[in-house]
């Protein structure tokens, strides 16, 4: 069970460039940390995608295990763990976060739909 | 809920050298934002500071005293 729940976060960690879990929906958070979370991706432009694991403990004790990070939200870029948005936002503040996310799609068509400032 | 001075105890049972300031979000003693100095952050990455508060805590944070967290760290002036 727990290799399989496993094998569900690598998929999706390879699927998505930018990709939360966190505690409810992008059209509905369910937390005010993951809302957070979801207003500092959308200022960027760039696609991501939240998971919802508000509900499914199995998978959160998983993810846990993996990051050594106990809470939600969990945010992931090109498959590296980033903590929440008390690690981003430094990041952002410093500009690196920039560079990483134009580095993390540079191979891709994928264009911020945002001016950055 | 958890006041600060236990939050503080819990962190400095650690982290000795802790100067901790706790701000209640909501005035309800269970979401904070906490801002520790300490040099045993030295050479530690942001991820790593985080997850060694985020260990001084848990108990706190497994019996729910502290529903939400959000944690600022720096290193105290030399």
């Amino acid at each position: 069970m727990s290799d399989e729940i496993r094998s569900e976060i690598e998929r999706e960690i390879a699927d998505h460039t930018i990709l939360v879990y966190g505690k409810g929906t992008k059209d509905a958070p369910q937390c005010g940390f993951t809302l957070e979370t979801i207003q500092f991706f959308n200022h960027f432009g760039y696609p991501f995608e939240v998971v919802n694991v508000l509900e499914n403990m199995p998978k959160r004790a998983v993810l846990a295990e993996i990051t050594d990070w106990p809470t939600l939200p969990k945010v992931f870029i090109n498959g590296e763990f980033f903590g929440d948005t008390d690690i981003l936002e430094p990041l952002a503040r410093s500009g690196e976060l920039q560079t990483l996310l134009e580095n993390a799609f540079a191979g891709s068509n994928v264009k911020p739909t945002i001016q950055l400032r | 809920m958890i006041d600060e001075a236990t939050m503080v105890a819990m962190i400095r049972q650690a982290l000795p050298d802790a100067v901790v300031r706790v701000r209640d979000l909501t005035g309800t003693m269970d979401h904070f934002d906490v801002l520790i100095r300490s040099n045993a952050f030295a050479g530690k990455s942001l991820l790593d500071r985080h997850r060694l508060v985020e260990k001084t805590l848990k108990p706190a944070r497994d019996d729910g005293r502290i529903h939400a967290l959000s944690i600022h760290t720096e290193l105290l002036e030399s």
